[in-house]
């Protein structure tokens, strides 16, 4: 059986969207709440893929008994042989899911955490630049260095979604991804109402008054690179995982570092719902694009892609200059209420008072 | 006889100068890393493409034209989004953004114009080699007298322009202390706008001499943009003199050293040239953060005489 044409559609923008939400929301985490500019976003995001790359195939091979065969001259053959085995071992198909993307997440921190510690105690516009430079440094790397992800040929990874056989692996793949994505929704989110969130907005306003009241500036900024990307890197990491390849010049500045800052500055920096619903507009709007540009290609004289570029670089100036909030902007922080606190007091209190009845009836 | 590695060192070096120059400039006034810098260097490549290959004239009378392109779209990234938005209070990470922006808006319009050299006039317009519309000069390429000489005017006459002229102390003045520079009654915007336009306009006229021996594509521009950052950080970003000897050492430094270590370690290790910059940038943050122009000379000295 096969989809129809647009389902197939709807089912590869909303794998889309998960990714880009995942990377998007970490890039919030960054920029909107602790005003860090990473401008290097690429460089977990082709960190957690390239673990894809490099890690599970492998490790699938080890654990099947291919014996020492050489993953990327004979990838394809490797490949096949490791996906007929998941399609009938659903926990070895969890298993390296798992391990992949914590191996992924482990390595997208100890780069961030790597890429910013030069810079840790320059001006932020130091730390930017550095990270810019970092972020391409990886593909160079992953470009030239074949036995990484197959140099300029790229590699295919297994699928860790063999099990559902047919049109229904995109599906399953998609939901996965959704759920991931919802889960880092509600961590992120959780975080950033907690007392550590309070705290980075307060280092993000006002550096020097934070600083005054006793806060790390320089171990927290660290600490939130370190969560950011390995958050960004289970983004590239799933979506490799769903594109079933990893190729090292997919991971450009573009793709990976500009249209997440797009998609914040347009949602609203400092506002995950926000940055929830630019990541749906822009990835929408983006393969729509993509899906006309063969329509509007007679009349141009010139490749559509490039319309595409022209187009978000003026859209990012223009929310800049006229809606620098973004849809939906920052909202004051959520604080449980007086009559809550007050509950909780009373509670305590009488707690107190109940164990101290008892301490001395005893 | 010059070994032609030392020729591309010379070559390289001499014209990122120009290029950290600008940067640095930009960064004194506006206090913003112009992320699109490396395009602005773009603009020549494709002014010289267009002068030799579709005006066939000799690409070195292309670098007036050269100047003014780079400099019109300098000025157009500063009066069309760095001037509105720095008058709307925002802050320089929204500044960095922005030229990032600017940068993605420029690479469409040059991937549009190559797109256009190549249909309408069958012109290879990527990954094309200017190379033989060089001119030579003692059996050498004309570039390797012609690159350090525009390096050398360039250095003189901005030094001069800086200590000798009404113009350049304003502009002194102004990254000195831009509020009470204007209370005197210096026009602290035409400072940033001039600032923008020679910035501009200098990544043009090296661009342009670039493309004779540098393979061109809209993108090279970008490729180069950490080299250009290293260039000025090593310069220590706040001093023009720091970012004429930041760039000729990194330009210097990245051809022989991916030469040397070719030859050290073996020649796989070439195509990781772009790694270069970034570890000078690093190495430079760690030892010395504020750069070559904060080295306190007479101080080293004496710490190494003792």
């Amino acid at each position: 059986m096969a989809l129809p044409g647009e389902l197939t559609f709807v089912i590869d923008l909303l794998a889309l969207y998960g990714v880009y939400l995942i990377v998007s929301l970490s890039l919030n985490l960054e920029f909107g709440f602790a005003g860090i500019p990473n401008f290097g976003k690429v460089l977990p995001v082709a960190a957690g893929a390239f673990a894809v790359g490099f890690l599970p195939g492998r490790l699938a091979a080890w654990m099947i008994g291919l014996g020492d065969v050489d993953y990327v001259k004979d990838n394809s053959p490797i490949v096949a042989r490791v996906n007929e085995v998941l399609q009938n071992s659903i926990p070895m198909a969890l298993f390296l899911l798992v391990v992949t993307l914590v191996a992924a997440a482990a390595l997208g921190a100890l780069l961030g955490f790597a890429a910013s510690y030069p810079t840790r105690r320059l001006r932020e516009d130091y730390l930017a630049m550095t990270l810019l430079a970092m972020g391409e440094a990886l593909r160079v790397v992953g470009y030239n260095y074949a036995p990484l992800v197959g140099g300029t040929l790229g590699v295919q990874v297994p699928d860790p979604f063999a099990y559902v056989t047919g049109p229904l692996r995109f599906t399953v793949a998609t939901l996965a991804i959704l759920a991931l994505s919802i889960i880092v929704f509600f961590y992120l989110e959780s975080t950033v109402r907690s007392p550590l969130g309070r705290t980075l907005r307060a280092l993000r306003d006002n550096e020097v008054a934070a600083s005054s009241l006793g806060k790390d500036i320089v171990g927290l900024r660290l600490k939130v690179l370190l969560v950011g990307s390995a958050v960004a890197a289970i983004g590239g990491a799933i979506y490799a995982f769903y594109t079933g390849g990893v190729i090292a010049i997919t991971y450009n500045r573009v793709d990976w570092t500009f249209l997440p800052w797009i998609i914040v500055m347009l949602g609203g920096a400092a506002n995950n719902r926000g940055v929830s619903l630019g990541a749906l507009v822009f990835v929408t709007v983006r393969k729509f694009i993509i899906f006309y540009k063969g329509g509007l290609a007679p009349y141009l004289p010139f490749d559509v892609v490039w319309l595409d570029m022209l187009l978000m670089g003026t859209v990012l100036i223009l929310i800049l200059l006229y809606k620098p909030e973004g849809i939906i902007p920052e909202q004051p922080i959520h604080t449980i209420g007086l009559a809550r606190i007050e509950e909780v007091a009373e509670k305590r209190q009488r707690l107190k008072l109940d164990h101290g009845e008892n301490s001395k009836q005893t | 006889m010059i070994e032609p590695i030392y020729r591309d060192a010379v070559i390289f070096a001499s014209l990122l100068t120009l290029l950290s120059t600008g940067l640095s400039l930009t960064y004194m006034t506006t206090k913003v890393p112009n992320f699109a810098h490396g395009s602005f260097a773009t603009v020549g490549f494709y002014v010289c493409l267009t002068a030799s290959r579709l005006w066939v004239v000799n690409p070195y009378l292309s670098l007036p034209l050269g100047f003014v392109t780079g400099a019109i779209i300098g000025l157009i990234l500063y009066a069309s989004t760095i001037r509105p938005l720095m008058r709307r209070g925002a802050n320089f990470v929204v500044l960095m953004i922005a030229t990032l922006a600017f940068d993605l808006v420029i690479l469409g319009v040059f991937n549009i114009y190559a797109d256009y050299l190549a249909r309408a006039h069958g012109i290879t317009s990527r990954y094309f080699l200017l190379r033989s519309f060089d001119f030579r000069f003692a059996d050498q390429p004309g570039l390797f007298l012609a690159a350090p000489v525009v390096m050398i005017t360039e250095i003189i006459l901005l030094h001069l322009a800086l200590t000798r002229t009404r113009f350049g102390v304003a502009m002194r003045a102004t990254v000195e202390n831009p509020s009470l520079a204007s209370v005197v009654g210096i026009n602290v915007d035409l400072v940033y706008a001039s600032s923008w336009l020679l910035a501009g306009g200098l990544a043009g006229v090296s661009g342009v001499l670039m493309s004779l021996w540098f393979m061109g594509n809209p993108d090279v521009g970008g490729s180069m943009l950490a080299s250009i950052f290293a260039a000025s950080v090593v310069g220590g970003l706040l001093s023009i003199y720091g970012a004429f000897l930041g760039g000729f050492l990194v330009g210097l430094v990245e051809v022989l050293g991916t030469s040397y270590l070719s030859g050290l370690i073996g020649a796989w290790i070439i195509p990781y040239r772009p790694l270069m910059p970034l570890m000078i940038m690093i190495i430079t943050l760690f030892t010395m953060p504020e750069g070559l122009a904060a080295v306190d000379l007479a101080r080293a000295l004496r710490r190494l005489r003792t």
